[in-house]
């Protein structure tokens, strides 16, 4: 049979409008029926977001879900809101929401320059949190179709040799070295968020970082969420409200392109020294890629004296053919982070705050309806 | 030639004013091929190979066939053989047996197509592409031209591996093999490019001797990337017949050129075809006139017997769209003290592509001579085909490539020899009738029509405060700056296309344009000379373009920025015909000889007294006279098309028809002085273009919002292929893996350089009556070197062995121990990696 | 090579005999819009709880009537239903920005977004900016006045784009803007006019 990589297969569609019918709906076709001869794996209803990871790779026909359930009319998914010292993110909140939401951009910057840099404006107008933090690895072997490792398959075409991997994994490789393409990952990691989850039986919470798997754990799909999971909450603890930010995104272009790496950033400080420290790396792993090993390095000293510990963050790097320059890019971003640098002189932040991708100027926006 | 203030007095010309086409395309009613709709329309898709180079081995079409709602398949074996065509010269050009098939049963890169389907609508076409039943044979491929001249290496064809020239005068080349020995892969040492036995190769001066009197001697190797065109809108193509002509809708940069170019591929009679190309959206070489795009629907709808759309998806245009071809250049330079390029050798590997010969390596010689003036010089050139998507041209092919080439080694002589690299450009750059290789048989050089490169570097320099930031002191800390100043120049015109336009009864122009409507609005620019040369209003001509039903005369096509220097001298040619015509009328009608008369504020007048006819007048008396007047006789020197288009406009007024007979001594060409300069972060790789400068040297500036628009779009595109656009390349399975937007990254809006700013010198050429000439193509190759020179100051003079230089390749300059150095792994010398 | 390719050209997630009955049954009534299946087919089983086919969309201001399926892009709607031709599509894939409309004054690409996902939102497209009398909308008129856009296939997404930007910030600087259509490609590479176009174009819109 020929291939065509262009041509949105028939689903039946359905649009919930309450968290209830959609875990409802979950249950019924999550799990899907198995193909008739049993040979192409159970066909299951498909999460639709923001639908730009998702709808491009049921047009690539690479994903032929039977069922999509949408999420667009589901209100309660949607919104910002304070929960005693707690913000509490509807997964359904757009990036640009929480690029500019007030509340966010007060105590939690991190995240708010995270979403602000993702991608290009109307994929933030379009894009969700949820679907952000929940999308799928972008290894343009797997995208392009190659039955690899992820796919199912027995071999990982980006590690072999004569492939390109520029933009694959240094850390926690294991088979598979595709990346987390998320920006806004690293920055809940961060922050120490908890996701909360449900299916039709259960509701449960995970720390941010344990929703993120690698190939050790996995080898097919990025996060725990299970075919009839539902990504339901994310809540920030006020652990590192208001402490000292740092993220950066490395890229090619400063529209569109996913990190070539990144980095988020949180430091409690007194004074001019470090108490504590969360630094978590993006892009240079299938999960966000957290520094315990820095960050332990870094308690109780001042960030100048500290800023050797970044060496630490490529201990155990291994790079592959044409993605060397990460473990510099790993290093000099961890660095930057200690030290507090804004990324480059000012004119030169591709990317960076303040110029590419910065949160809208407008202050109509910050109060607008969505907003609540 | 004197310009003639007779001729052409500028009004219009030279200023600011909205194109007739503007309104279309803000307002959503511009119509794009795929915006087109016909009763009863099927919908295309392609069966496309996954493979780099195979046979198809097997293929069953019955399900497919059988499933309602498809209407046809079509194969290879249904193509009718591609006709020999005559070139304008009338010599016989025979169809290649090399050339590109619509379609093939042997694909020579992954997404070529191997059959079509035509159904009812697109859900049903794929549907029935999914349901062919296929196997392919894998057969030998090869991506990297390197690895196709190595000893024993793969050919991309099974006829062979490369491009070479006729063996005997009056043949044509054709493909054939090459190898080179171990010995030329060894002799070259790391991060240089090899040079085993060259293709074709031209020479002039002594170049050895020029070597032997330099006081600095470089030998440098770099290599400049694939870049597919990527116009926004892809080549997708409405094709329907009625009455046995055939009807098409589809996107070209050459309106009435490319009928002949689809008559040649159907076989079939031109007159047959009707060609619709209101709008294009982009082209950039890419469309210069037809392409297996129009061929598929046009069997598919003969066969169908109904309207086919194919829409060409975006991946689709990434394998069958064009790309330029990624040159590998070795230079070999010698440099007086003073920095005069005294010997140049330059050695040019090509990435050809699987079919049609391309021309860049070539072009990058002659482009080469004319830029540097090297006293002299030996060009030798390879152009080795690949199991990779089809190749074109693409804005200043060659061009681009060997400003990126010598840009970066002229500021690296400067920085040797102690010398400002703005001086070193000067010092080198052509003027006036500056001679340009190769040698002609008798041994002596052509020459420019003229330049003003110096001209253009001082104002440039002045506008770019080049010394100042020259003289800044070095940085210190984690940002560099650097700065860079390059040329590039390209053939900017051509001579001896027609003009045709009518005088209506109601006393208006009614311009017929056969060129193309890309977006570069010379369609419209040139008109403006015809307005002035008649002395009317803008608001009394009426442009007709973009539709061959509407009558239009052979003009160029619209490539290699030859538009607005050939299309306004014939536009002016024809003006010069209504001149004459409308002097004739008015002695006729109200006595005297034509000499008394002059034609003005729209009217025809006797001197003196101002008795006279309006156009409008004139017009009715023309259709009354008949003969030439009314465009029932037409000159013999005009080309057939022409003739065609004179006899339907006859008697519809005044038919003003002309060929451009204009003298011109020389070539022309455009030149662009680029200045940049670059913030780079060496802990991330990142960096911008914090300003930028290009001074143009393309004679007289029709219309100023254009020629900037040029400036700029085609600075960008230059810019594009020094900072992020390129292919990937698994070599192992020889299949790209970046194929979308996002892993080819054209330019975006944030990419532009903070200040960007563009001047032209405005010196009008002395051959052409007009003065002037194209200036879309020479600002990529200028834009694209003064980056890499500002690259290559903030890094050093050996930090990047290819372009584009992306954070991977800042930072693995940075720590060669984590990056390898590149330039020194196996595959230093790749495109693709 | 070949176990390789063997396996690219299976499709992912569906049996051959599977995908075959669901195409038959996907329509293949003939009409004179191809790209798109009008009516009947599979898509016209209607599974308990999912979408209504027939829906009611608000485009430039008027309420239409029409037969979405399920996996319909809003840009397919609007270009092969409606015929709002204006919407163009670069790269279908949300990385060119040519689709862009607004969707309650926001700028989407409607290539990457369901029709059904909008129903009861207000959909413009560039086919709704200039008044029905013809006269250009500022931004249009400025946009005119500075020549700005080449081979114009992709001015109507941004002058949507833009047209959303404005609406959040009425008077930006140049950079503000350009980040404000950072979204949308332009391969003639007009940047620069575009820009100086649609700033005077907002002065237009201040102004009234």
């Amino acid at each position: 049979m020929a291939t065509v990589r262009d041509g949105m297969p028939h689903f039946d569609l359905y649009q919930p409008d309450s968290v209830e019918d959609a875990l409802a709906l979950l249950d019924r076709l999550g799990r899907g029926a198995h193909m008739d001869d049993g040979t192409d794996g159970p066909l299951r209803a498909w999460v639709l977001a923001g639908g730009l990871d998702c709808l491009e790779r049921f047009k690539d026909r690479i994903r032929r879900p039977s069922a999509v359930v949408d999420l667009a009319r589901v209100g309660a998914l949607r919104g910002v809101r304070r929960e005693g010292d707690e913000t509490v993110i509807g997964p359904m909140t757009t990036l640009a929401e929480v690029a500019r939401h007030p509340d966010i951009r007060e105590r939690f910057g991190l995240l708010a320059e995270a979403a602000a840099q993702v991608a290009s404006p109307q994929i933030r107008n379009q894009g969700t949190l949820g679907g952000n933090l929940s999308q799928d690895a972008r290894c343009w072997y797997y995208r392009g179709g190659w039955p690899c490792y992820r796919a199912g398959g027995n071999i990982c075409y980006a590690a072999a040799p004569g492939a390109m991997n520029r933009e694959h994994a240094v850390f926690g490789a294991r088979r598979c070295v595709a990346v987390s393409p998320s920006d806004t990952a690293p920055a809940l990691v961060a922050l120490e968020a908890r996701l909360v989850i449900r299916n039709a039986a259960r509701t449960r919470m995970v720390a941010a970082e344990d929703y993120f798997l690698g190939p050790e754990t996995d080898i097919t799909r990025l996060t725990v969420l299970e075919p009839d999971d539902l990504l339901v909450e994310i809540r920030i603890p006020p652990t590192w409200a208001g402490t000292r930010f740092h993220f950066e995104k490395v890229r090619d272009r400063p529209v569109w392109d996913f990190a070539l790496a990144s980095i988020a950033a949180a430091m409690r400080q007194t004074g001019d020294r470090i108490d504590q420290a969360r630094l978590v790396l993006g892009s240079v792993a299938a999960r966000p890629w957290r520094l315990p090993q820095v960050e332990a390095a870094l308690a109780g000293r001042p960030r100048e004296e500290a800023a050797d510990a970044a060496d630490l963050a490529v201990r155990g790097a291994v790079p592959l053919a044409h993605n060397g320059y990460k473990v510099t890019l790993a290093r000099n971003l961890a660095r930057r982070a200690i030290l507090g640098q804004p990324p480059g002189a000012p004119s030169l932040a591709m990317g960076a705050s303040g110029l590419m991708g910065a949160p809208d100027p407008s202050p109509a926006r910050q109060t607008g309806k969505e907003a609540s | 030639m004197p310009t003639d203030a007779a001729l052409f007095t500028p009004n219009l010309t030279g200023r600011d004013y909205t194109t007739p086409d503007l309104r279309a395309k803000l307002t959503g009613a511009a119509r794009y091929a795929e915006d087109f709709r016909a009763e009863g329309m099927l919908a295309c898709r392609l069966l496309t190979s996954p493979m780099p180079h195979a046979r198809v081995a097997r293929l069953d079409t019955r399900a497919a066939q059988g499933m309602p709602g498809v209407r046809a398949i079509l194969t290879a074996d249904e193509l009718p053989p591609p006709a020999d065509s005559v070139a304008d010269s009338g010599a016989t050009i025979k169809a290649s047996p090399w050339a590109e098939p619509a379609l093939s049963m042997e694909p020579l890169h992954q997404g070529a197509p191997v059959l079509a389907v035509a159904a009812v609508d697109d859900a049903t076409a794929v549907a029935a592409i999914e349901a062919i039943e296929i196997e392919f044979a894998p057969l030998p491929f090869v991506t990297d031209p390197l690895d196709s001249l190595r000893p024993g290496g793969p050919d991309a064809r099974t006829g062979g591996n490369v491009w070479l020239p006729p063996a005997r005068a009056g043949e044509q080349a054709a493909v054939g093999r090459l190898k080179w020995t171990d010995e030329d892969f060894r002799a070259a040492g790391p991060g240089r490019l090899p040079m085993g036995k060259a293709a074709a190769e031209w020479s002039y001066g002594d170049v050895e001797a020029g070597f032997r009197q330099s006081a600095l001697v470089l030998d440098e190797s770099f290599v400049t990337p694939n870049v597919s065109h990527q116009a926004l809108e892809t080549r997708s193509t409405l094709a329907w017949w009625e009455n046995g002509k055939l009807f098409l809708a589809a996107g070209t940069q050459s309106t009435i050129q490319t009928v002949p170019a689809i008559a040649r591929w159907l076989n079939m009679d031109p007159k047959d075809i009707v060609f619709l190309s209101e709008y294009t959206g982009g082209g950039f070489g890419g469309k210069i006139t037809a392409s297996v795009s129009v061929i598929i629907p046009a069997l598919l709808s003969r066969k169908a017997n109904a309207p086919v759309m194919l829409r060409v998806t975006r991946e689709e245009e990434q394998y069958i769209g064009r790309a330029r071809p990624s040159l590998a250049g070795r230079m070999k330079a010698g440099f007086s003290p003073e920095g005069r390029l005294l010997a140049l050798d330059l050695f040019v590997v090509q990435d050809n592509g699987p079919y049609e010969q391309q021309h860049d390596a070539a072009i990058a010689g002659r482009m080469g001579s004319l830029l540097y003036q090297p006293q002299a010089m030996r060009w030798r050139g390879v152009p080795v085909l690949t199991n990779t998507p089809v190749r074109g041209a693409q804005t200043a092919p060659g061009g681009l490539q060997v400003s990126a080439f010598m840009g970066p080694l002229l500021a690296k002589a400067a920085r040797r020899l102690n010398l400002d690299p703005l001086d070193v450009c000067r010092i080198n750059a052509p003027a006036g009738r500056a001679p340009v290789g190769p040698p002609r048989p008798d041994g002596t050089l052509n020459a420019a029509t003229s330049a003003f490169v110096r001209e253009a570097l001082d104002k440039g320099a002045q506008a770019f405060r080049w010394g100042e930031r020259r003289a800044r002191p070095a940085d210190a800390g984690t940002v560099r700056r650097g700065i860079g100043v390059a040329t590039g120049c390209f053939v900017a015109g051509t001579v001896g296309f027609d003009g045709l336009f009518v005088i209506t009864p109601e006393g208006r122009l009614r311009i017929h344009c056969g060129v193309g409507n890309l977006g570069t609005e010379s369609f419209s620019d040139v008109q403006r000379v015809l307005a002035d040369a008649m002395d009317v209003p803008w608001e009394a001509c009426e442009i007709l373009w973009g539709n061959t039903a509407r009558h239009l005369p052979w003009s160029c096509i619209s490539g290699g920025s030859q538009t607005i220097h050939s299309m306004s001298r014939a536009a002016l040619a024809a003006a010069l015909d209504a001149r004459r015509k409308l002097v004739g009328i008015a002695a006729a009608t109200l006595g005297g000889v034509p000499e008394d008369y002059d034609v003005g504020g729209g009217r025809v007048f006797r001197r003196g007294d101002g008795r006279g006819l309006s156009l409008g007048e004139a017009a009715r008396r023309a259709i009354e006279l008949g003969g030439a007047y009314d465009g029932h006789e037409c000159p013999d020197d005009v080309h057939g098309m022409t003739r065609t288009a004179v006899a339907a406009l006859a008697g519809q007024g005044l038919v003003a028809v002309a060929r451009d007979a204009f003298p011109r001594d020389g070539q022309s060409y455009s030149y662009v002085a680029a200045f940049a300069e670059v913030e780079l972060d060496t802990e991330t790789g990142m960096y911008r273009i914090t300003d930028f400068h290009a001074e143009a040297d393309a004679g007289r500036v029709v219309h100023p919002r254009a020629f900037g628009g040029q400036m700029v779009g085609r600075s960008m595109l230059g810019i594009g292929h020094a900072t992020t656009q390129k292919w990937f390349y698994d070599t192992r399975y020889g299949l790209p893996v970046a194929k979308r937007f996002h892993q080819t990254r054209p330019p975006t809006i944030l990419s532009m350089p903070e200040r960007f700013t563009w001047g032209a010198v405005g010196i009008p050429d002395p051959q052409t009556p007009v003065g002037a000439r194209g200036i879309g193509e020479p600002p990529t190759g200028a834009a694209c070197a003064a980056v890499l020179c500002a690259l290559a100051h903030a890094m050093g003079d050996d930090a990047f062995i290819r372009a584009p230089v992306m954070a991977d390749a800042v930072l693995a300059a940075m720590e060669p121990e984590n990056g390898k150095n590149r330039a020194n792994r196996p595959r230093g010398l790749s495109a693709n990696v | 090579m070949c176990d390789h390719d063997a396996a690219m050209s299976r499709p992912a997630g569906m049996t051959r005999r599977q995908f075959i009955r669901s195409v038959i049954a996907t329509g293949v009534v003939s009409f004179s819009v191809p790209l798109l299946p009008a009516r009947g087919g599979a898509a016209a089983r209607t599974a308990p709880g999912t979408v209504e086919r027939l829906v009611t969309l608000t485009v430039n201001g008027m309420r239409r009537r029409v037969d979405v399926l399920p996996n319909e892009t809003l840009a397919q709607t609007l270009r092969g239903k409606l015929g709002l031709t204006g919407v163009k599509v670069g790269c279908d894939r949300a990385e060119c920005g040519a689709c862009t409309v607004l969707v309650d004054d926001v700028p989407v690409y409607s290539c990457s977004t369901l029709t059904h996902s909008v129903l009861g939102k207000a959909i413009l497209t560039v086919e709704g900016l200039a008044s029905p009398g013809g006269e250009l909308h500022p931004l249009q008129q400025g946009v005119l006045d500075e020549q700005g856009f080449q081979c114009g296939y992709c001015a109507p997404g941004f002058l949507m784009t833009a047209l959303g930007y404005l609406k959040t910030n009425p008077d930006p600087t140049r950079q503000q803007l350009a980040h404000g259509v950072s979204g949308n490609l332009c391969r003639c590479q007009d940047y620069d006019k575009i820009l100086t176009g649609l700033l005077r174009g907002a002065e237009y819109m201040r102004r009234g």
